[in-house]
């Protein structure tokens, strides 16, 4: 029998010391006095009081950092499932209702992308009601799309804004039309992001918004982030995952939330009393696609090391675009980088692949077979000069 | 002893959509924390898929719990001792968002 490592035995307890749990504070970390009655991040304690108007502060500064938004500016607000959407538009509510110098001042439009088509017509109807009536109860008007329709038909906006029919049951048959059935789950994904972004500047161009508010929060951004890195997006992650993504010349996508955690939401909505939409989901391996892993990822890191998200996303924050990139991608718009006489990591990729899927002459000469290989590479590759690379890979995926 | 369990943020699907649940904890020798009572609900009140809700012996990761609007982490998590007329709430972050 192997005896290697049995001298380690008795010493497991002194290598694998356990990590000892940081006390909590019996005060609120803000106040000083109060009784706290939450923990965020692991370690911070914080009373009723200072946490919901720590919540608040923490939206409206995001905001007002960034002083994009101005008076009376129209701003299409993307309403999802889930506590997040419920927290941004209490925000909203109260940040218009004010009376203070700092109230908010512009006029959100809501939108709701119904794409849940793991549903059944019931449960897809009382969906929509629900969703009317929580937006209907801060005092907005809900407005509704379906994605599949959208997808279909991308230039018949108005028609399809609040149309009767939300849903059908070939749905997932239009969707499949646009999207071909043999791509893989990962590039399924990448490309119904990529028409989601793409629906709502449509429709916040239909409305004349300037801006787009999107609930992404932290633990979307980071895995987003790392996502994108694997999928070869690396060079667009501070507009993917950055507060503004100023791709469009017209519209921006904001993202006013992401610097909250899931926790802290959630808590602010259980504590005004607000009702979050939630829905049955189908459950989802995470093995299936890129997106699905790094959500894994990130999630059970996290339980763990309640500082992976602020790292990882704080280290995002440092990343910028290349300013010397003056061609757009034309499916995802985000910057291509311009090949000068050095051999990029993603030409070389390209190469590499093309040549293993070439079938080799050999009746030429080895010189002949690398000029030809040579010119029909230039050739391929001028095709797909006006796409990023990581559209290279879900181009053909899909009919625009 | 009488309390007062509520389900929300999806949770309350697993529970044949009914959010507040009025429960009397029969009478036992030792104390009831919320170890117990989670075993309890899984025996009498959970509907359907208990993987939804519970993982190795405590609530899955994703679901965050108060005692009276208080987070269990400040009270000890799982060996809180509840109290007649406690208010316990589940809160799922999962469903949805």
């Amino acid at each position: 029998m192997c005896s290697v490592g049995d001298d380690f035995d008795n010493q497991t307890e002194k290598l694998m010391q356990k990590a000892t749990l940081t006390k909590l504070s019996d005060t609120c970390n803000k106040c000083r006095a109060e009784k706290p009655c939450i923990v965020l991040r692991g370690k911070d304690t914080y009373c009723k009081n200072c946490f919901l108007i720590n919540t608040v502060h923490k939206f409206k500064a995001s905001l007002g950092k960034s002083r994009l938004i101005h008076l009376n500016d129209r701003v299409l607000v993307w309403y999802q499932i889930g506590h997040p959407s419920v927290a941004l538009l209490h925000f909203l509510r109260t940040g218009l209702d004010l009376s203070t110098p700092k109230k908010l001042r512009f006029h959100p439009i809501i939108l709701f992308v119904y794409d849940q088509y793991q549903l059944n017509n019931k449960e897809g109807k009382e969906l929509i009601e629900n969703a009317k009536r929580i937006v209907s109860s801060f005092g907005f008007d809900c407005n509704f799309i379906s994605f599949a329709d959208y997808v279909s038909n991308p230039e018949n906006v108005p028609n399809l804004l609040n149309s009767e029919s939300l849903f059908a049951e070939n749905d997932i048959e239009k969707l499949n039309l646009v999207i071909h059935k043999t791509s893989s789950r990962t590039n399924r994904n990448d490309i119904k992001s990529l028409l989601r972004k793409k629906l709502l500047i449509d429709v916040a161009k239909y409305w004349k918004c300037k801006f787009v508010f999107t609930p992404e929060i932290s633990i979307d951004i980071a895995s987003n982030l790392l996502s994108n890195i694997s999928l070869g997006r690396g060079s667009h992650v501070s507009i993917d995952t950055g507060f503004c993504d100023d791709r469009d010349d017209e519209v921006r996508i904001l993202k006013p939330l992401r610097q909250f955690d899931m926790k802290e939401l959630a808590l602010y909505n259980n504590f005004n009393r607000l009702e979050s939409l939630s829905v049955r989901k189908s459950a989802v391996n995470p093995y299936s696609s890129v997106q699905d892993l790094m959500a894994k990822f990130v999630i059970e890191l996290q339980k763990d090391f309640p500082a992976t998200v602020t790292t990882i996303v704080k280290t995002g924050d440092k990343l910028s675009l290349d300013k010397n990139a003056e061609v757009k991608c034309k499916l995802c718009k985000g910057p291509v980088s311009v090949s000068d006489d050095l051999v990029t990591s993603q030409q070389s990729t390209n190469f590499s692949r093309f040549v293993s899927n070439e079938l080799v002459d050999c009746n030429k000469s080895r010189q002949e077979r690398f000029s030809t290989i040579c010119n029909k590479f230039d050739q391929t590759n001028n095709e797909n000069e006006l796409l990023c690379y990581s559209c290279t890979r879900i181009y053909g995926n899909f009919m625009l | 002893m009488k309390i007062t369990v509520e389900f929300s943020g999806g949770a309350e699907l697993l529970f044949n959509n009914k959010k507040s649940h009025d429960v009397d904890l029969p009478d036992k020798d030792t104390n009831w924390t919320i170890a117990n009572l989670l075993l309890w609900i899984k025996d009498n009140l959970l509907q359907e898929r208990p993987e939804l809700f519970l993982q190795d012996n405590s609530v899955r990761p994703g679901i965050l719990v108060l005692v009276n609007d208080t987070d269990w982490e400040l009270l000890g998590c799982l060996d809180y001792k509840i109290e007649p007329r406690d208010k316990i709430i589940f809160i799922s972050t999962l469903h949805g968002g």
